[in-house]
């Protein structure tokens, strides 16, 4: 999964990515709005921060012309000013959520995760696929019933099949969505991953199609 | 046309000048045109006398003459209450002329009556006459040849008063009638030059009004020079109440951002670290935040207590702020039902009012289970002691509170020192922005099963 901090101030901004990453997210971050609105016209992300008072460019701007240019990944806009009528302003403007500083990390976080399953389509806040089944308020995949102990990179690639699961997800979507955008990109890792998620798992539940990339078997069109 | 207007003013003075300078004209003038005809009247009169006594008395004789009628012809027409009459004084002998009007009719004389003369040697006196009518009689004394030493003789003339003073009571009341008309006109005319001299002020009250009612933000039009500097002064004050509003505003949001980073940089950092140091910071960031949160709620609000005439259209703020509240719960799926009231308008500031129902309404949305109902009503006070006011319930069909609870929560006139902030149901900053109003927040149980809000605010 991949995120976007746009963020000012540089301490928030650091905590914002160190948190994040450590809930198995890569994360690209943008201290103005210009440089924030470049990355998130450009980079496939999964959810984004975005704080509203920026330099260069307001966050209510940037986003308006995201949503402008179809671009429809979640939004939690991040602000100091928590009246309802900032609220109001930055929902109508096509926010997802909206969160008034000072806040817990535990709560950002907790909203970053719900906004990421209701974009791929998950209601509830566990996935299923077969025996595997993903709680995404505490990032703990367990197969029936016993957790499973997974690295940081496997767990955000199954993490993301499971979000997705039910459609071929290609390599090359697996790789945008797992690296930020510093990372030296290499699709073979990919297989190397999925070679280590398969020993750990039920090794039928993530299937290769061929020439197009993976699925996730048992998921909820196939029962 | 109420006792202390300005158009009573104006009109009762004028009124009042009209009541008395107009009666005083028509006395001086009846007075005046009196005189005249008296005067006429009597000057007339002299002369006949004047005339017949010299006629009379211009002999060496002894006895008057007879004196040529060229003066008078209703002298020679009986009883026509023209008269004169020569005779000798006191009883004395001698020739008693009179004229044919006369006959056999006497006339009274002056001088046995003791009537004092006049500067000319003239006594006038008024009587009936032979028939009874009111005649004016003149007379003086005089001698055959003008000579003291003979006998002295009478000479009267008369004529006849009834008509003059039925002209002058003719003339009273044609004058009366006439200046009862002008007094009339005038009044009238000053009843429309107030309405239309106060015109101008009308439409200043009427301005105002809508202003108040939020229909127009200045006073606009083309109004009289003189009250021209009043209606400028006047925008330049609603205008620069709007500009200290809106600076407030400005200003307080400014510092909540500038320090409301810093306080999650902090809070964060903290938090993330076990020492007790860390717990310490943590703890006293979090108090900080409260209390910021706090004051600067209370700021906004004191900044939009004072603003004038800023009317919210209830529907158009609920619109946009359901949208964002289903938006922001879509997760539980809660549907807001609403019916509000056509043409509901709120008495205070847009943002006042989304703050208020914003909060009330996200608490009904996280406690509910299906749906949240928003009910606006409007009350129409008498206009005097009870403003229009506009009822807002709000109620949800989740847990509710426990009436322990409820008058914990809801208590009615909670001081700002007495209420710990972040309650996290943000009912203390509701209560506080209705009561800025003169409003008023109260909780219930609702009849859908979870907690009813009732609020009630100003409307316009």
């Amino acid at each position: 999964m991949r995120a976007l901090v746009v963020e000012d101030d540089k301490d928030l901004n650091r905590q914002l990515v160190s948190a994040l990453a450590d809930a198995g997210f890569a994360v690209d971050t943008a201290v103005d709005g210009e440089e924030g609105c470049f990355l998130g016209d450009t980079e496939p992300y999964d959810v984004v921060i975005l704080d509203i008072g920026l330099p260069k460019m307001d966050g209510i701007s940037i986003l308006e012309q995201w949503r402008r240019a179809e671009r429809k990944m979640p939004v939690i806009l991040l602000t100091a000013r928590d009246r309802w009528s900032d609220k109001v302003s930055g929902m109508d403007a096509g926010a997802d959520d909206y969160l008034a500083k000072p806040f817990h990390m535990e709560e950002l976080l907790a909203r970053v995760r719900a906004q990421v399953r209701r974009a791929s389509g998950h209601a509830k806040a566990e996935i299923e696929c077969g025996p595997l089944r993903l709680d995404t308020k505490s990032a703990r995949v367990t197969c029936d019933g016993q957790q499973i102990k997974l690295t940081s990179h496997e767990f955000r690639l199954l993490q993301y099949l499971m979000h997705h699961n039910g459609r071929v997800v290609s390599r090359t979507e697996l790789v945008e969505h797992m690296y930020d955008q510093d990372f030296d990109r290499d699709s073979n890792t990919i297989e190397v991953f999925i070679g280590r998620l398969r020993k750990k798992i039920p090794g039928d539940i993530i299937q290769t199609v061929r020439g197009l990339g993976y699925r996730m078997s048992h998921g909820p069109d196939e029962v | 046309m109420k006792f202390n207007s300005l158009a009573f003013r104006l009109f009762a003075t004028s009124a009042a000048w009209v009541l008395v300078v107009l009666p005083l004209a028509g006395y001086l003038i009846y007075s005046l045109y009196r005189d005249d005809v008296q005067l006429g009247f009597d000057s007339q009169l002299k002369k006949l006398l004047t005339a017949l006594s010299i006629d009379s008395m211009n002999t060496s004789g002894s006895d008057p003459v007879t004196p040529p009628n060229l003066y008078e012809p209703l002298f020679e027409v009986t009883h026509s209450g023209w008269y004169w009459q020569i005779r000798p004084l006191e009883g004395a002998s001698g020739r008693r002329l009179v004229s044919a009007s006369l006959a056999s009719g006497e006339l009274p004389s002056p001088y046995d009556k003791k009537f004092p003369t006049d500067t000319t040697g003239t006594r006038w006196m008024n009587v009936p006459g032979p028939t009874g009518e009111q005649i004016r009689i003149l007379e003086v004394v005089d001698s055959p040849g003008h000579d003291p030493d003979k006998t002295k003789y009478s000479v009267i003339v008369a004529g006849p008063i009834d008509w003059l003073e039925a002209t002058v009571a003719k003339f009273r009341n044609r004058l009366s009638i006439a200046l009862a008309l002008t007094g009339l006109g005038l009044v009238t005319v000053t009843l429309f030059q107030v309405r239309f001299g106060l015109l101008p002020l009308r439409r200043i009250e009427k301005g105002l009004a809508s202003i108040r009612s939020g229909d127009a933000s200045v006073l606009a039009g083309q109004l009289p020079a003189e009250i021209e500097p009043l209606q400028s002064e006047l925008n330049a004050l609603i205008k620069s109440n709007q500009d200290i509003v809106d600076r407030a505003r400005t200003q307080v949001g400014n510092l909540a951002h500038a320090l409301k980073t810093p306080l999650a940089v902090i809070t964060n950092e903290a938090r993330d670290n076990t020492s007790p140091f860390a717990g310490k910071v943590a703890e006293q960031a979090q108090l900080m935040r409260d209390q910021v949160t706090h004051y600067l709620d209370r700021a906004r609000m004191a900044a939009g207590a004072g603003a004038i005439g800023r009317v919210t259209q209830v529907e158009a703020t609920v619109e946009p702020l359901v949208r964002a509240l289903e938006r922001i719960h879509r997760d539980k799926g809660i549907a807001i039902v609403k019916k509000i009231a056509a043409g509901a308008k709120f008495q205070g500031e847009k943002q006042d009012l989304e703050e208020m129902l914003g909060n009330v309404l996200d608490n009904a949305c996280k406690w509910g289970r299906k749906t949240v109902t928003l009910t606006v009503k409007i009350s129409n006070g008498d206009g005097k002691s009870r403003p229009k006011l506009l009822l807002i319930d709000v109620d949800d069909d989740g847990p509710g509170l426990t009436d322990e609870q409820r008058s914990k929560i809801g208590k009615r006139g909670l001081r700002l020192d007495e209420t710990t902030p972040g309650t996290g149901l943000g009912v203390s900053i509701v209560a506080d922005l209705a009561a800025s109003y003169r409003g008023n927040l109260a909780l219930e149980a609702s009849p859908q099963g979870g907690l009813g809000v009732r609020l009630q605010l100003p409307a316009a």
